[in-house]
């Protein structure tokens, strides 16, 4: 629970000509996790090089390559397949030698004619625009070429202009653009040509072809409608293709990573000339079993301990060991940093306070049922084990802000006996003076402000006790006095504040027999109690005094809690008092036509304004709970930082041996 | 001579008016620091963006980084909401 999934360190020694039935064994049971092997020129290392791939790699390889390709022109998502039914790897292999380069062929010339198409397609819609403009005079093309004695001139030119010359024109203008044709006699050409510059004329050359440029274009858009169509025809014959093979990829693809990873697994190994060492990680509960497999398949010529090094305990890999309702946590713990193998691992502890701050910020019956529907709704829909994570911890988060609003008494910002009767009061009310819908209730914001630090100074004491934890585990007691220090100090700082003033639901020292100065015994107290958190403190790091001012900061931070919560009720009431206050109800008293239309408006702000604080109240809710796990309690005891565990084989999916 | 129903409606201003001056205060404490941590956000959070584009493992720590001034404008609004109640 609030340890990771106990480790041994396993180291696999035997002769090269086992590796192949060791590898493929390991692989099977998909428990071990390789410890990679690095080549050092030292003693220790001396004679030990990376192993060489198994045989048959380069090959798996490029298959391999070849299916990813085909994944990826067809765009296929593994993760949103569900096999009907698995196949044997065994006739897969067969398949693949026999299928795969028939349907890559195949494939390859679809594509290639696709290509081909789409060139094509390209090209004449070139054409199309080169011959666009000159479509708009009714010369045939070849009459602008092939003249010893004519200059012509075609092209855009912003407004017609008067040419200082014997000549012929033609111009045009809509509102695809403006077209010029000039012809003049060659002696003329330098006039007609500055004169055509200075009015920003652009030249266009005239196309290739002969005849009327509108007949060209018709027969180019003749010749793209019967290319689309051969595209259709093709994307037709590929999507065919995919839908027939998408399963048997799938399928070749996951057996031949395993191929893969298998043969180029020595690479990790420390090799000699006639045997190999293969050093990793496998829970503890499983050791046995894999000890005994192995020498069974190997005939007993492997040898297998457990071994010990300094050091394993930092660098073991890590595999969280939590009940099912904190696994999605995970997701929010990996975000920051999985867990050293050494340290506490805060996800079951997080999988309460993260969805009890989201209630605490966005308790609300309404607010809450709308995100729980949409958690389950999603969760159904959308696969991958990230994002199911996280409606997983939306869904926890969801419930609580449903038990928080019942507390609260709010339903969409209002009391839920808006209507006439009172159901029931509210514990804590956060109600705010905005229109009726509160029923009279007024907040208690001093008292909400004041819980919110409570939490915040337990939330903390908590941390720096796990922190203290974690190094009596290391059996660093100087770390645990400095631990205790922080907590000794800021209960003095606290007992120096109730000393001086009395705050709500917080002891009130102030009564405490007086000593000098104003100050009483519990002022003094709380001084010794600080002076002795400093000198624990200072014993480990006298540079950490300087964080003695976060002890205030943090406590104060968790305010958010109620803050960021009364701001969200105070969006949900100013909704309710536009919406159904100022537009709907005046006019459901005298409803006339355009009564009907504020009607209307009214609801549509009712929907868009609760739909807008849901989003709001999710990012608000999420993102400031979670920052009080990352900011306040994780740096008072989480490292973070460990190697994820990544066993040696694969969930196989879509094949079977 | 006093008029003394002016003097009644003076003391009734004079209320309003330091109502009014105390919403102006709690308004002024949530903007001046709203405007405080969006600045002070608007340069982290792009460099956060950018150090993930370049490595997603950061995600976290951008945004622990990220929202660290949002604090900022949390205290201005506890302060607003002693101000008004």
């Amino acid at each position: 629970m609030l340890r990771p999934r106990k480790m041994s360190h396993l180291l696999i020694a035997a002769s090269r000509d086992q590796m192949e039935t060791i590898i493929r064994e390991l692989y099977s049971h998909n428990v071990f996790h390789i410890k990679v092997f690095t080549e050092k020129e030292d003693e220790e290392h001396e004679g030990l090089t990376i192993g060489p791939p198994l045989s048959g790699a380069g090959e798996a390889s490029s298959r391999l390559i070849q299916i990813r390709s085909l994944e990826g022109m067809f765009g296929v998502d593994r993760e949103s397949l569900e096999p009907e039914q698995r196949r044997q790897a065994s006739a897969l292999k067969a398949l693949i030698d026999r299928d795969l380069p028939v349907i890559w062929e195949q494939i390859e010339g679809l594509l290639a004619r696709r290509a081909a198409c789409d060139a094509a397609l390209k090209e004449h819609e070139q054409q199309i625009r080169e011959l666009a403009p000159f479509a708009m005079a009714p010369i045939e093309l070849d009459l602008y070429r092939g003249y010893e004695n004519i200059a012509v001139f075609t092209g855009r030119i912003p407004r017609d202009v008067e040419i200082p010359a014997p000549h012929e024109k033609f111009f045009s203008a809509s509102k695809e653009g403006t077209f010029i044709a000039v012809f003049v006699p060659v002696a003329y050409r330098d006039d007609v040509e500055r004169c055509l510059l200075d009015a920003h004329f652009a030249a266009l050359p005239v196309p290739m072809g002969e005849g009327h440029p509108k007949d060209l274009i018709a027969e180019h858009t003749s010749r793209i409608s019967f290319i689309r169509e051969e595209i259709e025809r093709l994307d037709a014959k590929i999507e065919e293709i995919k839908k027939q093979q998408t399963e048997f990829i799938v399928a070749c693809e996951e057996l031949l990573t395993a191929e893969v990873e298998q043969a180029e697994a020595p690479l990790r190994f420390a090799t000699t000339q006639q045997a190999f060492i293969a050093e990793g990680w496998v829970p503890t509960t499983e050791v046995d079993r894999i000890k005994s497999r192995l020498s069974l398949s190997t005939g007993g010529r492997a040898l297998v301990t457990e071994i010990e090094e300094p050091g394993d305990q930092h660098h073991a890999p890590v595999e969280y060991d939590n009940p099912s309702f904190a696994q999605p946590t995970e997701l929010i713990i990996d975000t920051y940093s999985r867990p050293r193998y050494d340290e506490l691992d805060p996800t079951i502890m997080v999988s309460i306070i993260f969805p009890l701050f989201f209630g605490i910020i966005l308790g609300d019956i309404g607010y809450g049922l709308i995100l729980l529907g949409f958690a389950l709704g999603l969760r159904r829909v959308l696969k991958g084990e990230a994002i199911q994570n996280l409606l997983g911890v939306l869904r926890n988060a969801s419930i609580f802000s449903i038990i928080f609003g019942v507390l609260y008494a709010e339903f969409f910002g209002c009391h839920p006996g808006a209507t006439d009767f009172a159901l029931w009061h509210p514990i804590v009310s956060r109600h705010l003076e905005i229109g009726t819908f509160a029923q009279g209730h007024q907040a208690d914001i001093i008292l909400l402000l004041v819980i919110a630090v409570w939490i915040g100074i337990l939330q903390i004491t908590l941390g720096r006790i796990l922190n203290a934890v974690n190094h009596a585990q290391h059996r660093e007691m100087v770390g645990v006095m400095a631990q205790l220090g922080w907590i000794a100090m800021m209960y003095g700082i606290l007992t120096i504040i109730w000393s001086i003033a009395p705050i709500p639901l917080m002891p009130d020292l102030t009564g405490a027999p007086a000593l000098v100065m104003g100050l009483n015994v519990a002022t003094l107290a709380g001084a010794l109690l600080l002076v002795f958190g400093a000198v624990a403190i200072m014993r480990e790091s006298a540079l950490e005094l300087i964080e003695i001012p976060t002890i205030i900061s943090h406590a104060m931070s968790y305010t958010r809690l109620s803050a960021v919560g009364l701001s969200s009720v105070a969006i949900a009431m100013v909704v309710n008092l536009i919406a159904i206050e100022m537009l709907i109800a005046p006019q459901l008293e005298h409803l006339t036509a355009v009564g009907i239309v504020f009607i209307i408006l009214g609801i549509l702000v009712l929907l868009v304004g609760h739909l807008l604080n849901t989003a709001l109240g999710l990012l608000g809710g999420g993102l400031q709970s979670l920052r009080l796990q990352y900011v306040e309690f994780f740096t008072k005891f989480y490292k973070g930082g460990g190697e994820r565990y990544n066993p040696f084989g694969m969930r196989k999916k879509f094949t079977e041996d | 001579m006093v008029d003394l129903e002016t003097a009644v409606m003076t003391v009734e201003m004079i209320e309003a008016s330091q109502l009014g001056t105390q919403a102006i205060a709690a308004a002024l404490a949530v903007s001046i620091t709203g405007l405080a941590a969006a600045w002070a956000e608007y340069g982290i959070g792009s460099a956060a963006v950018g150090a993930t584009a370049e490595n997603r493992d950061v995600f976290g720590m951008a945004l622990l980084l990220t929202v660290i001034p949002e604090t900022i404008v949390i205290f201005g609004l506890v302060v607003s909401l002693l101000i008004l109640f």
